[in-house]
């Protein structure tokens, strides 16, 4: 038990958490003084007051949560003094109701008697004075950096001009280059109000170059005073507005590039899923309007995947992180061999009547979702994200989140594995040559029917691959598949039936124009708008991006 | 003189339409218990199936005659159901929930006067005017966009679809002035009748009836027509017609207009009888499902796409009452099946019947 906590006294917050849960551990920090941050408290309750002075300057290299927690004990009375024969304990009085001693931490069993003979210490005007201001800055000395940022950003914000000098010293000491970068903003925010008006010229260019999205509402302030002072055209006027407008620059970049970004990653899913629409209405001329359900199949078997792993190695466990890995191949697999079926028994039926396979897969995508409703309910079920697909990489302050990068490097492995299968095997020739003349191919030997079954199955296997991908930033429910299908058909015919660049090129088209159309109209008319553009774009090409050149009439 | 076939057609017309008096006969001077008597609520029932009929028969004239499978006919009729609704709203007047003389959901919305194209729909004409030209309107551009530039087959059917899906997710919008998602209802009356009364039902349903027989009666003066036999030669090969010096986009926006204002008096019909309608009229699935209307009655005959739509909503309505989970399934199947083993139709399983046993008789006697 000891061992298996003290492993997580490295991270100072759990430390923390600990602590106050249990108050039953010895307090190890592993900040390198000789001295824990509990031990120089503890001299310092005990200490004269001309040692009290340097007591505090140690104390004050210290980042320890703790200090927080007994700072307010002893501030509050909660901190006891203890005659014991010849030895004189220092007590804590945990808000758990125990008794603990102040230098370790450690529960100490006391007597009836020896509770009723504690004596209350009490912190002097001038030590909790000093004291005080340790505790704020305390987080500038956490051990975790995210902790430090935002302690630094809290402490900028508030603008008090007691932290100037605490964020100053911080600067001098930090190494992590990242919080260097919040305690300079911090700094040079807390600066605005408190500098003299020089710094306050220096913060304002510092925060122009940093390009501040938080001091926003402080350089307005500032411009605000300065024009109401008489000083509008003033040498700090003029920098404060150029620092505005750098900013406001910056913030409309970052938000393009968000769109971009998330253009990106809408159309890499648009595009998993109308690859497979591609191929089977392009390549085969079966407008498979189940191919939706083949999405939801996807999302189911991935949900699957992921109980399996929770019920055999449990949701914390390292195996449990994989399941999305496994899930990817398990799900194509499973979508591929009931899109097979499909096409053995009913499509194949169809070949020669394209506006009938409409009808009949609609039949069949009924029958699908309502299975899935009797299967797994017709509520969504939860799939969640493996921990390493959690969080974000940030660049230049723009984040990333990690499933959207990993959406578009699948996308991009489709794309790459889709047309070598197409250009480089053997199947993916008689595709082709099936593709373009049926009959011809036939005489030729070209196994026609099997091809078929074949196309029919990768087809419906990568429309399972986009709805394993769906299930990490999506609802998995019985008509997930819905939502994208008008929109998978859409890619499909601007991009040229039967032409995979083509497809790729239109789903990243209109997932781009889809996601930089929603900030100024919003997620319902983009989407209308869209539809508009695409019916304008097809006067202009009819054909898509690609059309296929051919001397038969009817193509 | 008329032909057997004519006369033979013409007695169908009469035999359908003697039926369909029958039942707000039955309704009005029937009994009131037993085999014989009709409710009101049945009444509206089967109003309310008429009209999909005629929808059904819109969509034959397009898909079963001129080869265009269109997906945003339920778009159309909704159209035309909105431009009725409007005015069966500003009927309602001061009588709603919150006695304004705004409809409901615009006092929820917090308008302060009407929109300026909400207020000619307070005159009944105008309303049934807009129900002929708001859906044909829409049909015509958009025909003309797609037929220009040489938009068919399946390529037509997914434009149709997304057009239906983008406006339906405009009409979602409760900024769009008619009325979100909740869409119209509450309705009180029409033309100064209360629509509770039993009289007013019988009164929609022989209109209806009488829409039902007139879209017969188009549809077959169509076919008749030299404009119809270009109509059935696009079907059959539109290059040859194209070749042949006829400007198939005309013939096929004449014929996709009139579909749509067909499609639109339906839906006009089907609001006062059902007593409502919103945006999920118009989804996507609505037009799949009249397309299903018209595969299951039979594509391109004249009474095909009526039984189909008939036969399936009153399948689709037992099986929801007696199977709930598994209606889905079993209408799913339907299709299927329909579509693999009758691509006729019911009204083809006859004439498959006939010529199988024609060709095992052949068989027989050339065996012997």
């Amino acid at each position: 038990m000891n061992t298996l906590f003290s492993s997580f006294f490295s991270r100072s917050f759990c430390y923390c958490l600990t602590y106050l849960l249990c108050g039953l551990f010895c307090s190890v920090t592993l900040h390198g003084q000789e001295r824990t941050a509990r031990e120089v408290l503890a001299d310092l309750v005990l200490s004269s007051d001309d040692e009290q002075e340097a007591l505090i300057e140690e104390l004050s290299n210290y980042g320890d949560p703790v200090i927080a927690t007994l700072y307010e004990a002893w501030r509050t009375g909660g901190v006891y003094t203890l005659k014991k024969g010849e030895e004189l304990l220092l007590l804590h009085f945990t808000d758990q109701q125990e008794w603990t001693s102040l230098a370790t931490g450690e529960v100490i069993a006391l007597t009836e008697e020896e509770a009723s003979n504690v004596e209350k210490e009490r912190a002097s005007r001038a030590v909790r004075k000093a004291l005080k201001g340790i505790i704020d800055t305390l987080g500038l000395k956490a051990d975790d950096p995210l902790e430090r940022i935002d302690s630094a950003i809290k402490m900028g914000q508030s603008q008090k001009p007691e932290f100037v000098e605490p964020l100053k010293a911080r600067l001098e000491v930090e190494a992590d280059a990242k919080v260097k970068g919040a305690i300079r903003e911090a700094l040079a925010i807390s600066l605005l109000k408190n500098g003299e008006p020089s710094e306050v010229l220096g913060a304002v260019n510092e925060l122009t170059e940093i390009k501040s999205i938080p001091a926003r509402g402080f350089l307005d302030k500032i411009l605000e005073a300065e024009v109401t002072a008489g000083e509008g055209e003033g040498e700090l006027a003029r920098a404060t507005r150029k620092a505005l407008v750098t900013i406001e620059e910056h913030i409309k970049r970052l938000e393009f590039f968000g769109s971009f970004f998330r253009g990106f990653s809408t159309g890499s899913v648009l595009l998993i899923v109308s690859f497979g629409l591609a191929i089977t209405f392009g390549l085969m001329g079966i407008i498979n309007m189940a191919h939706g359900e083949f999405v939801a199949i996807g999302g189911y078997v991935t949900f699957l995947v992921q109980t399996f792993f929770i019920n055999t190695w449990g949701l914390s466990s390292e195996a449990f992180g994989w399941y999305f890995v496994i899930s990817l191949p398990v799900s194509f697999l499973v979508a591929a061999f009931i899109g097979l079926l499909m096409e053995k028994s009913i499509i194949r039926f169809l070949y020669r009547r394209p506006l009938e396979s409409l009808l009949c897969t609609w039949g069949i995508s009924m029958v699908m979702q309502q299975g899935f409703r009797l299967i797994f309910g017709a509520a969504n079920v939860q799939v969640n994200n493996p921990t390493w697909l959690m969080g974000n990489l940030s660049y230049a302050g723009f984040n990333m989140s990690y499933t959207r990068l990993l959406i578009m490097g699948i996308a991009l492995v489709v794309v790459v594995l889709t047309w070598l299968l197409l250009r480089k095997t053997s199947l993916g020739l008689h595709i082709r040559a099936v593709m373009q003349n049926r009959g011809m191919a036939s005489s030729l030997g070209i196994p026609v029917a099997r091809v078929n079954s074949m196309t029919f199955a990768l087809g419906c296997g990568l429309a399972a691959i986009g709805g394993c991908i769906l299930s990490q930033i999506g609802n998995v429910g019985p008509s997930m598949g819905q939502q994208y299908i008008v929109d998978s058909f859409m890619v499909v015919v601007i991009g040229s039936v039967g032409n995979l660049l083509g497809a790729g090129l239109s789903a990243m088209g209109i997932g781009l124009v889809d996601q930089l159309l929603q900030p100024s109209l919003g997620p319902v008319m983009g989407k209308i708008t869209v539809f508009f553009v695409i019916i304008l774009f097809l006067q202009w090409r009819p054909g898509g991006l690609f059309p296929t050149r051919s001397r038969s009439l009817d193509d | 003189m008329l032909s057997t076939e004519n006369k033979k057609e013409i007695g169908i017309f009469c035999i359908v339409a003697g039926l369909l008096m029958l039942i707000p006969s039955l309704n009005a001077w029937g009994p009131d218990t037993g085999a014989a008597s009709v409710s009101s609520f049945q009444v509206s029932l089967w109003g309310k199936y008429l009209t999909y009929a005629i929808l059904a028969m819109s969509l034959n004239l397009l898909w079963g005659y001129t080869g265009l499978l269109c997906l945003c006919q339920s778009l159309f009729f909704a159209l035309g159901g909105y431009a009725m609704g409007m005015y069966l709203m500003l009927q309602i007047g001061t009588r709603g929930a919150y006695k304004s003389e705004l409809p409901d959901f615009m006092v929820f919305l917090g308008y302060q006067e009407l929109p300026m194209h909400w207020k000619p729909f307070y005159s009944f004409f105008f309303a049934s005017g807009a129900v002929l030209w708001v859906p044909g309107l829409v049909a015509l551009i958009f025909g003309f966009l797609a037929f220009r530039s040489r938009i068919k087959g399946v390529y037509f059917s997914i434009l149709t679809q997304a057009l239906t899906y983008a406006v339906c997710l405009l009409f979602f919008r409760n900024d769009f002035t008619f009325g979100g998602n909740n869409g119209f209802t509450d309705f009180k009356d029409i033309l100064g009748f209360t629509l509770n009364d039993a009289s007013t039902t019988r009164w929609l349903f022989v209109a209806s009836a009488i829409l039902l027989l007139l879209t017969y009666l188009i549809t077959s003066g169509i076919l008749a027509s030299k404009f119809g036999k270009v109509q059935q030669a696009i079907r059959d090969s539109e290059n040859r017609v194209l070749f042949s010096g006829y400007s198939t986009t005309s013939y096929k926006l004449v014929i996709f207009t009139v579909s749509a204002m067909i499609a639109g008096a339906a839906g006009a019909l089907y609001v006062p009888q059902v007593g409502g309608i919103n945006p999920s009229a118009m989804e996507a699935a609505k037009s799949l499902e009249v397309v299903v209307w018209v595969a299951v009655g039979g594509r391109g005959t004249k009474w095909g796409p009526v039984i189909g739509a008939i036969l399936v909503n009153l399948l689709k309505s037992y099986t929801t009452q007696a199977f709930p989970d598994y209606w889905l399934i079993i209408m799913g199947s339907l299709f299927v099946v329909v579509v693999l083993f009758m691509p006729d139709g019911i009204v083809g399983v006859y004439k498959q019947l006939k010529s199988r046993i024609a060709q095992k008789r052949s068989l027989e006697t050339s065996a012997a």
